[in-house]
């Protein structure tokens, strides 16, 4: 199956797919103008792995400060995600922040209160 | 033609503690280098993360809507200009402004919404969030009280405050502030 990497921009995170391992990777800022391009391509990535099989898929993310129209995509994913927990599919999020900004625990945490599959918000030391 | 007196100017912006201004048309690449500007700005500035972060956030949410409104609307570049401020108050509170023409309709519409918005605390202001997340892209009416003026309102210190101008062709001036 096809990965997907796009390098990040000023206002784009960095993105990479691990078909293999079943991991996504994502990494920085996100504030385009317009999300729905960008994300989509996510989330269909996300829907082919889903119905690929029953192997684990997890949401590894670094990602820092969102846009509204970020947030209401990866709101969609977050979804597309607690659809695949409720069919008992294997889904999980890693959501790492650097502890002097408490905004993006914010962030996230307000993601995890509309979701029931394993979501955790892990503080790391260093950026 | 009388030069601009640039040293009164100077003294205007510092004395209300004006730390970045902007009037002319936007593009999608000059809302990015000036909010890096002014990242660059608050960090300098000393800023807490957070409070940068969130001054980020609403310039940001502020200036695409501008560019959103404009573009559906299907107007010229000069038409689309945007003027936006970020300075600081007497409390030492970061504040970030901005204003734009709009129809006056319109413009009706949203002061009403953002005086409605001034109602509500911070967990009516989270439900409402919410709420208007969960809505359909096509559902959004793009003239009210959207997702990015309830996420400037939720990261505002204090009530947004809106106000119209009578401008030409039925349209106003929208001026928008929030207190960071």
């Amino acid at each position: 199956m096809t990965d997907i990497t796009i390098a990040g921009t000023q206002s784009t995170p960095d993105i990479r797919t691990e078909w293999s391992t079943g991991r996504l990777f994502m990494q920085g800022d996100s504030y385009p103008e317009n999300s729905y391009e960008l994300f989509n391509q996510i989330f269909e990535w996300i829907e082919r792995f889903l119905a690929d099989g029953g192997r684990p898929l997890s949401l590894e993310l670094n990602l820092l400060y969102l846009n509204t129209s970020s947030i209401k995509a990866m709101m969609d994913i977050f979804d597309l995600l607690e659809a695949a927990h409720q069919e008992h599919k294997p889904v999980a999020v890693n959501w790492y922040y650097d502890q002097r900004n408490e905004r993006v625990a914010e962030l996230a945490e307000e993601f995890k209160e509309d979701c029931s599959f394993p979501f955790e918000i892990i503080p790391s030391p260093q950026a | 033609m009388s030069m601009i007196d640039l040293f009164a100017m100077r003294d205007t912006f510092n004395r209300q503690q004006i730390m970045l201004c902007f009037n002319g048309p936007i593009s999608r690449s000059l809302i990015e280098e000036i909010g890096n500007a002014l990242r660059n700005y608050l960090a300098a500035d000393h800023a807490h993360p957070s409070a940068a972060m969130d001054v980020f956030a609403v310039y940001i949410e502020m200036t695409q809507n501008i560019r959103h409104y404009t573009r559906d609307r299907g107007w010229s570049e000069q038409d689309s200009s945007a003027t936006v401020v970020v300075s600081r108050d007497d409390n030492g509170h970061y504040v970030v402004s901005s204003g734009n023409l709009i129809e006056a309709a319109d413009g009706e519409v949203l002061v009403s919404s953002i005086e409605a918005l001034g109602q509500l605390d911070k967990v009516q202001l989270k439900a409402a969030y919410k709420e208007q997340l969960r809505r359909p892209r096509d559902a959004e009416v793009s003239s009210g009280a959207g997702l990015g003026l309830i996420d400037i309102a939720r990261k505002s210190s204090e009530p947004l405050k809106a106000v119209l101008q009578p401008a030409d062709n039925g349209k106003a001036f929208f001026s928008l502030r929030a207190v960071i």
